[in-house]
């Protein structure tokens, strides 16, 4: 670990009834830097904190107004049960980790970490997903264009490729933005070598 | 009020027994004084675990749930304080802990009277990177202690545009420190920060002597070896002179100038005789218990809650200066000085900072926006 990580500023939403082991949670949370609100009523869509923590042996589905995969932010579940119902639950709305009840002082400051980390990895990996999707869609194009190289430069298929992606690293942009534009004949044919 | 019983939970012999020897002897000495002023109305109960945990967790455990006592002045090690606290919250009770440590807690039910990075490392680099360079060499005792002082000291160096040029770790009671040594001749660090605990030390602290006396450059004016831990109680078992000019950072130092030191020292010597050097293990595990016993005493009765709100209110007097605790982390405000070890192993004070607030979290060393975590796709 690099850089300490530090929740200064931060805001924090436990849904949870209002009992003592919320008030040891949000005690543990101010230490870490967080500014804590309790309630025991849906999240508002809107305006979001940075966390939330939610009480996963009672916690009902609108009590998150997302839907589980898409969870706009990081979740910690506050579970004491074992029922394997409560734990598909918080999986399904989005928790990247537990903060077991009775809730130790000790639990708190970890659980947030990996949450955050996990959170962002999730994020990374779904806006990496989404750019291999894309390149996927496209490659009909980038085949097209080399198609549309060899032809008219009387290359092969692997020189046409060489000087589409040489192309495509001059101008800074993907290979099948560029395949594109040769498609459409909004680009001119690039020169040989 | 009836006469109320503390735990003593140090370990006297061991690798660190040293530290455990005058941290008993510190907490003796203030239960005498107790015992001057008040009668037998807070009585000790020593418990010595030897260094192992599960004796630490035995000790624990009848003093807490056979015997009943609500208070605890304990541990050394965090291996030790981690494995104890499950036991304090489960029976409500408060562990009083005071040695420096690596930060990253503050649980309701201890109460830490020994600094934390922001109160011993932070304020030590500060004084050391303008004037020996930003390249050290951290060495460190194979545990959490070691692990995360030089973590974050790798962070503090990053920041400031340095270097760590190496990192090695010891068990306590290793003493083969050659190899360490041999790298350090290499790479000529700036200077050598030591988080080793032990026999593991005080090896390293005579083999670099002896690099010393070979190379120059390796002499403690030009490349000391710091530390956040190294007291005057340990400097016996390292030799005389051995550590000589290397550098350690307290809250307190037996060299201390103030009216609170000077009268506790003579206090010592009329106890001890002449000549006893206590250190900073000795002077804050008095300090703990002398807090606990005057807040018990105060408030009449030992309830935990009841003790804890008496401390964070008005600041109490110790042979550290007046104390703050603060009621939110439970942790002292304390100073820092930063002493030089001196050719008959006492600690000459070079440098000093009132009472710091202790930020066991580091959550206002830098002031961070809220993060950004909406989705941007």
């Amino acid at each position: 670990m690099k850089e300490t990580p530090n929740f200064t500023g931060w805001r924090a939403t436990i849904l949870h009834r209002p009992e003592a082991a919320t008030e040891r949670l949000t005690r543990q949370l101010r230490l870490l830097g967080f500014r804590v609100t309790v309630q025991w009523a849906p999240l508002d869509a809107v305006v979001l904190p940075d966390v939330v923590l939610v009480d996963a042996d009672q916690g009902w589905d609108e009590l998150l107004p997302w839907n589980g995969a898409d969870a706009p932010l990081p979740v910690v579940a506050l579970l004491g049960s074992e029922a394997p119902g409560r734990i598909a639950w918080l999986m399904e709305q989005g928790s990247c980790t537990i903060i077991s009840k009775p809730v130790t002082a000790s639990a708190v400051y970890p659980a947030l970490v990996m949450a955050v980390s996990i959170y962002k990895e999730r994020q990374a990996v779904r806006s990496r997903l989404q750019l291999l999707e894309e390149r996927v869609r496209l490659r009909p194009l980038v085949h097209a264009a080399v198609q549309k190289i060899m032809e008219a430069r009387q290359l092969d298929e692997e020189q046409a490729y060489k000087i589409l992606r040489a192309r495509a690293m001059q101008k800074r942009l993907p290979m099948e933005q560029v395949a594109a534009s040769i498609v459409g004949g909004a680009e001119p044919l690039p020169e040989a070598g | 009020m009836d006469a109320v019983k503390i735990g003593i939970l140090y370990s006297t012999t061991g690798p660190y027994g040293a530290m455990g020897r005058e941290s008993r002897d510190g907490a003796e000495f203030a239960f005498e004084e107790l015992r001057d002023t008040h009668g037998d109305l807070i009585q000790p109960v020593y418990i010595d675990p030897h260094g192992n945990i599960p004796e630490y967790l035995d000790g624990a455990r009848s003093m807490l749930r056979d015997c009943g006592y609500r208070h605890i002045v304990g541990t050394i090690t965090s291996l030790a304080r981690k494995e104890v606290i499950p036991l304090v919250e489960k029976h409500d009770g408060l562990l009083w802990y005071m040695c420096p440590y690596e930060g990253f807690e503050a649980n309701e039910n201890v109460i830490y009277t020994g600094a934390c990075p922001n109160q011993h490392l932070i304020p030590l680099f500060d004084y050391l990177l303008p004037r020996y360079g930003k390249r050290p060499y951290l060495v460190g005792a194979n545990y959490v202690w070691g692990w995360e002082m030089n973590r974050l000291s790798r962070e503090l160096i990053n920041e400031a545009g340095g270097e760590i040029l190496g990192e090695r770790y010891l068990p306590f009671e290793e003493t083969a420190v050659e190899r360490i040594i041999d790298d350090i001749e290499q790479r000529r660090p700036s200077f050598v920060l030591s988080n080793l605990i032990g026999p593991a030390s005080y090896a390293f602290l005579k083999a670099f002597k002896e690099l010393g006396d070979r190379d120059p450059a390796f002499k403690p004016e030009r490349c000391p070896v710091v530390s956040c831990d190294l007291t005057e109680c340990e400097l016996g078992e390292v030799g005389p002179g051995v550590a000589a000019g290397q550098l350690s950072a307290a809250s307190y130092f037996d060299s201390l100038n103030s009216a609170e030191n000077l009268a506790f020292k003579a206090r010592i010597t009329r106890h001890f005789g002449a000549g006893r050097r206590i250190s900073n293990f000795f002077a804050s595990a008095y300090s703990a218990v002398k807090m606990c016993g005057e807040a018990i005493l105060a408030a009449g009765t030992d309830d935990p809650q009841t003790v804890r709100r008496r401390l964070s209110g008005a600041p109490l007097s110790t042979v550290h200066g007046d104390i703050r605790i603060d009621a939110e982390t439970n942790h002292a405000a304390l100073p820092f000085h930063l002493g030089r070890i001196t050719a008959d192993n006492g600690f000459e004070i070079i440098a000093s900072r009132p009472a710091i607030a202790a930020d066991p979290y580091l959550t206002g060393r830098r002031r961070r926006s809220a993060p950004k975590l909406r989705i941007v796709s």
